[in-house]
């Protein structure tokens, strides 16, 4: 393939080294200031310490809101890929007269703010006489990752070739049997990623989370309450622990992504 | 074929599991009519009712256009989603380029992903992380007065341009990605003809690339300008309070004055703010391959 000249080659490859650089820089400041042992978050850097870690796992709020937000990720994400799955297989294996507009109509909320799905459940579930809870985040955050998860898992059911499923029905299998022994086996990567990646969404959202609950929070609403009332020195080693999840979970779901593409 | 229609006829009372299954996409549709549909429904329906319980009357939206307050917050959205849409689209085309012209195939997955991971966890964090970075005590400031002496005064957080900047880095992001998506199908032969024919690499980019191109770039667009439109979390660390989006008023209104029918007209106004900006999307009919 042609490509660009040496210099058009360098230029592009500054650009790209330089947005990586400003993209990681403030993270590898919040990492630095989660170690220091300045009360405020000004340099010069002072001493090293752990006692903005410690401090983290000693109070209360912050234990509270991570043990409503892995619970509520939980069950988001085992929500929407289980619908995620029975809704792609069907959508591979259907044909009917507005496929394409009932498709989009499942997606839609990936092109919404999450800001819109947040008030609108928010007014709706006030005026039918629900109190805001940690049940409607949940609600609210299955709605959010539906759509990643459907798209997900589609695309690998549509990769698979029907042959088996075919024979298996053929040999007089039931539905149900077909899809348990040969459809989810040969997706199962596909499956176990959009678990995880639907669990990081879910236990990083904020918005929706901040719209439906109001005195049980969750980790991202602790974190949001204290950046804006006022400061905390340990909310860098918080900030440092969410991210290096997020990234680790992600990490672990390409991971088990490329592993299905080996396969295939 | 022949063997597979005749072992249905053994079994009748069964339907090919290959056609037909629309039934399991009913939990997903329920889900998304009971709330998503409905809730938006009912708060468009909330936005006719007066304060007094009245209507249907326009009385909400004749309060919000005479609101100087209020167009603001929708103006300042506007832009602010506009503008970190062009800054992001001018770093993402040669970025996607770099991705798929120079960098092997290879290696292109790993930097992809340098570019991406950043952006797995919320908005709040990596506001948040800017604060530290661009506040007059932070980071950048600290090093400025090392090197050129002084106390330096960024005066760049809580601005608008600070928004920008803080959007425009997701937009780079999510346009790359879109665009870098549809430019690795472009096919390798039309520039290495361009070439041949002794057309130069900008003609290359400007007549075949960019075109080409052009439907990752709408998608990735609009997406960014949606998400921008509508964020909440940006604005208020990095922006600062004092010149609200339409998002922060939103808010306040719903969490401070428990205004139902005021929240939802400002909701209403970004539904359709929404709905206008996809609309380059339907351009794409044949390329809907992408959002697929």
């Amino acid at each position: 393939m042609t490509g660009p000249g040496a210099v058009g080659r360098g230029i592009l490859g500054l650009v790209f080294s330089a947005t990586a650089a400003v993209i990681y820089l403030p993270i590898v400041v919040m990492i630095v200031f989660s170690f220091n042992s300045g009360r405020y978050q000004v340099m010069p850097f002072r001493e090293f310490t752990l006692g903005w870690y410690r401090r983290t796992f000693q109070d209360i709020q912050y234990l509270e809101g991570l043990a409503n937000s892995l619970a509520i990720a939980a069950c988001v994400s085992a929500t929407a890929t289980v619908i995620a799955f029975i809704c792609a297989y069907s959508l591979v294996n259907s044909k009917f007269p507005g496929k394409t507009a009932v498709t989009l109509f499942v997606l839609a909320p990936l092109a919404v703010p999450l800001i819109l799905i947040g008030i609108s459940l928010r007014i709706y579930f006030v005026s039918i006489g629900l109190e805001p809870s940690l049940a409607l985040v949940f609600v609210g955050q299955v709605l959010y990752v539906l759509p990643l998860a459907v798209l997900n898992i589609r695309n690998r059911i549509a990769q698979i070739p029907r042959s088996q499923e075919e024979a298996a029905w053929a040999l007089g299998a039931s539905r149900t049997r077909t899809i348990l022994e040969i459809v989810v086996p040969s997706c199962k990567f596909s499956i176990l990623a959009t678990l995880i990646i639907t669990f990081t969404f879910a236990f990083d959202e904020f918005v929706i989370a901040y719209f439906l609950t109001n005195f049980s929070i969750t980790l991202p609403i602790k974190i949001w309450t204290t950046l804006v009332t006022g400061f905390d020195p340990a909310i860098n080693a918080v900030g440092v622990m969410v991210f290096g999840f997020s990234i680790a979970s992600g990490i672990v779901a390409q991971a088990i992504f490329m592993r299905k593409d080996k396969r295939t | 074929m022949v063997a597979f229609r005749k072992q249905k006829r053994v079994l009748p009372g069964k339907t090919s599991p290959i056609a037909n299954l629309w039934q399991g996409i009913l939990p997903a549709l329920v889900l998304m009519g009971a709330f998503f549909i409905v809730p938006i429904g009912y708060m468009v329906g909330l936005s006719f009712i007066g304060p007094e319980g009245d209507g249907p009357t326009l009385a909400n939206y004749g309060t919000f256009f005479a609101n100087d307050r209020f167009t603001d917050a929708l103006g300042r959205s506007l832009l602010l989603a506009s503008a970190a849409v062009a800054v992001a689209s001018v770093f993402a085309y040669p970025l996607a380029y770099f991705l798929t012209f120079v960098v092997s195939t290879k290696r292109r997955m790993a930097l992809l992903f340098i570019l991406i991971a950043p952006f797995w966890t919320s908005f709040t964090i990596r506001a948040f992380s800017w604060q530290l970075v661009l506040s007059d005590s932070g980071v950048v400031a600290y090093w400025l007065g090392k090197i050129f002496g002084g106390s330096v005064s960024l005066g760049f957080l809580y601005t608008m341009a600070a928004s920008v900047f803080g959007l425009a880095l997701f937009g780079v992001m999510l346009i790359t990605l879109m665009v870098f998506s549809v430019m690795a199908t472009i096919d390798g032969r039309l520039l290495e003809a361009n070439r041949d024919l002794g057309g130069s690499e900008m003609r290359g980019f400007v007549e075949i690339v960019l075109p080409l191109s052009l439907p990752g770039w709408i998608v990735g667009a609009v997406l960014t300008f949606i998400i921008c439109v509508g964020d909440y979390a940006v604005p208020t660390l990095l922006g600062g309070g004092f010149k609200p989006v339409l998002a922060q008023l939103m808010l306040s209104t719903l969490k401070g004055t428990y205004d139902l029918s005021m929240a939802a007209t400002f909701a209403v106004i970004l539904v359709f703010v929404v709905l206008v900006a996809a609309l380059p999307l339907s351009l794409l009919r044949r390329q809907t391959r992408l959002l697929q």
